[in-house]
């Protein structure tokens, strides 16, 4: 048995019972196999949502990457077309979302299940940022700069929390909120007046 | 185009914004009347220009339908001081830009497809934003498209925007609260009907072959097949906006060519087709120097019943105020007299209407009219003041004049202004007459 029919199947077992199977034991029965075989695939249950939630992401980057226009993009407008792509393909996934984590909450979007898809995320993100710096586009504030994918791993998950909760038709308040957020975070570290404070303050403490 | 840093989103946030606006023009009326009680100069344009100054800072933070109340409000110049109204006309162009990878994923929800694959070319960059939505330039087999797209959400804020908008506007411009609701409703009303591409799309076709008949005018083509609920593409149209098209100092020939082409085609849709084309604001003509005027935007398009149409230029006609009978009969037959009017009331306001109407129609009442008169317009501002000053309007507990009108009149009074920037001289022997 392949990998990919057991995550389709655990998905499948979500969307219908509304609630993990009871047991490996049993979840492997009802495919057929043993038990000991599932483990040579997954250990637990949440490893199967990680694979489930890391697999979406790279689909989304598989594809943003395969557009022509994509590299010509600058960082703001990278991050923005993977954030539209994203939120497209969840919406096949978003009752499997609701009902894998009924904890509502930025927080709740974490634990083990969410853990491969943060270092896949935090990965991509900081290439991103990387040639936005390269590029002049994003200010080099040295060790700062080293914060910026975990701020940005808050933001993702900031925004899947109010994806969570949007009632809005075609989720249209989600795509206003990716506009506002990923702007107001390029807004930020974007050179700007903060570069110019931080030069003024350090020339004032060497010359004073 | 310069991008806002943030735009308020919540209704809370917007209220905000308006309150302090509201607190802002109490104070200015202080500053006035203070100014006046120690005997400083202080004239009333100054304090209308001081109001117009606050208002409009605030309404320009706003985009959609706050903004597109503002641009209203612009041309409703025959309610409204002129100084507003000056400020007012410079909010016209002014929205947050939408981003490009937004403008993608609108594509591809509606049209399967990204602008690029779609056109020949497209420009990621909008050139040109307006209430709803932005404009980019795109080509297709060598011809050079424009495509509006609208900001996502802008329905659904459409109600809420109004609530918000309704008691500044009332107390702001000094119209009574009830007038505002009657006025607001109608505006809703226009407002979600101009979300709707698929309707213009279907409006646009409909007036501009209806027109096509009238030489000299020019409308784009729309593509149904690169539009949908949110996108709407047409052929770019070149030509100058009234302004540009002014400082190149146009003969008085071509000046009243134009204006002429602007009536007749008014003139066409309301008396022969009994919808018009509501919105007649400047950026919605384009002046070309053969002579030719091109026209754009069918999304603010204005329906109106047989029987409101006969009994509105009914009042029109000439000297209908002399048959006593029949000119009341008519103010009550469009709610501008009510049933509840006391005997005081109804003479009080015969005598206002007869006023209003002598001077409203007047570009009616002969065969030509020279729009260049600046005269003619003081004497309606002068007479705007007066009427927003007057005792017994202001005390009306209800809403007087027919809905429909609404639009109607905005847009004759937009445009009358137009025609006096142009400067115009119009043949205006209308359907009216014959």
């Amino acid at each position: 048995m392949e990998s990919k029919e057991i995550i389709d199947a655990f998905v499948k077992h979500y969307l219908e019972e509304g609630k993990a199977p009871n047991s490996i034991y049993s979840f492997s029965k009802s495919l057929g196999i043993e038990e000991s075989e599932f483990y040579n695939h997954f250990n637990d249950f949440d490893q199967i949502s990680s694979h489930v939630w890391t697999g979406l992401f790279e689909q989304v980057k598989d594809q943003l990457m395969s557009d022509s226009e994509y590299d010509k993009f600058s960082s703001r407008d990278k991050v923005l077309s993977f954030y539209f792509a994203y939120f497209e393909l969840m919406k096949s996934y978003r009752s499997y979302f609701l009902v894998s984590v009924p904890h509502h909450g930025v927080e709740a979007i974490k634990g083990s299940a969410f853990a491969g898809l943060g270092e896949h995320f935090k990965k991509w993100i900081k290439e991103v940022l990387d040639q936005g710096v390269a590029d002049a586009e994003i200010s080099s504030r040295s060790k700062l700069n080293n914060t910026y994918d975990e701020l940005f791993w808050y933001q993702f998950r900031f925004l899947l929390e109010f994806w969570r909760k949007d009632k809005s038709v075609a989720f249209e308040k989600t795509d206003a909120a990716i506009e506002k957020s990923v702007n107001l975070s390029f807004d930020l570290i974007e050179k700007n007046a903060l570069d110019s404070a931080l030069d003024f303050g350090k020339f004032m403490f060497q010359n004073s | 185009m310069k991008e806002q840093e943030s735009i308020p989103t919540g209704k809370f946030e917007r209220a905000g914004s308006f309150i302090g606006t509201t607190a802002k023009v109490s104070g200015n009326y202080i500053k006035h009347y203070s100014k006046r009680l120690v005997g400083a100069e202080s004239t009333k344009r100054q304090l209308q220009e001081d109001n117009a100054e606050d208002i409009y800072s605030t309404l320009s933070k706003l985009k959609g339908s706050a903004l597109k109340v503002a641009q209203m409000m612009s041309l409703d110049q025959g309610i409204l001081p002129e100084a507003y109204s000056k400020k007012f006309s410079q909010a016209q162009y002014s929205a947050p830009p939408l981003s490009y990878p937004l403008v993608v994923k609108t594509f591809r929800s509606s049209l399967k497809h990204s602008p690029k694959e779609l056109f020949d070319s497209f420009e990621s960059s909008a050139f040109a934003a307006a209430s709803i939505g932005q404009v980019h330039l795109a080509t297709k087999d060598g011809n050079k498209l424009a495509v509006k797209i609208q900001y996502p959400g802008i329905a659904n804020s459409i109600s809420s925007d109004l609530k918000i908008v309704k008691p500044l506007v009332a107390t702001l411009f000094n119209i009574n609260y009830k007038e505002m609701e009657h006025y607001l409703v109608e505006v809703e009303e226009r407002l979600i009907e101009e979300t709707d591409y698929n309707l213009e799309l279907k409006r646009s076709k409909e007036i501009t072959e209806a027109c096509a008949h009238i030489k000299g005018l020019v409308f784009p083509k729309y593509y149904p097949e690169y539009s949908a609920d949110k996108i709407l593409t047409m052929d770019w149209m070149d030509g100058k906006h009234l302004n540009e098209f002014m400082q190149t100092n146009p003969s008085q020939e071509l000046r009243n060519k134009l204006g002429q082409l602007m009536w007749d085609f008014y003139d066409f849709q309301i008396h022969k087709m009994l919808q018009v084309h509501a919105d007649p604001h400047p950026g919605n003509f384009l002046f070309q120097e053969n002579g030719d005027l091109g026209i754009l935007d069918f999304g603010c398009v204005k329906q109106f019943e047989r029987e409101f149409y006969t009994n509105y230029f009914q009042l029109m006609k000439p000297a209908i105020d002399q048959d006593k009978e029949e000119f009341t009969k008519l103010l009550f037959d469009l709610d501008f007299l009510l049933n509840a009017d006391s005997q005081e009331e109804v003479d009080h306001f015969t005598v206002i209407y007869a006023d209003v109407l002598k001077l409203l129609g007047k570009p009616f009442m002969s065969d030509e009219f020279d729009f260049a008169d600046d005269a003619y317009f003081k004497e309606i501002y002068g007479f705007s003041d007066l009427y927003s000053n007057d005792k017994l309007l202001k005390k009306a507990k209800a809403a007087r004049g027919p809905r429909d009108a609404i639009y109607l009149n905005r847009t004759y009074f937009g445009l009358y202004s137009l025609l006096n920037q142009l400067g115009a001289k119009i043949k205006t022997n209308s359907y009216v007459n014959t």
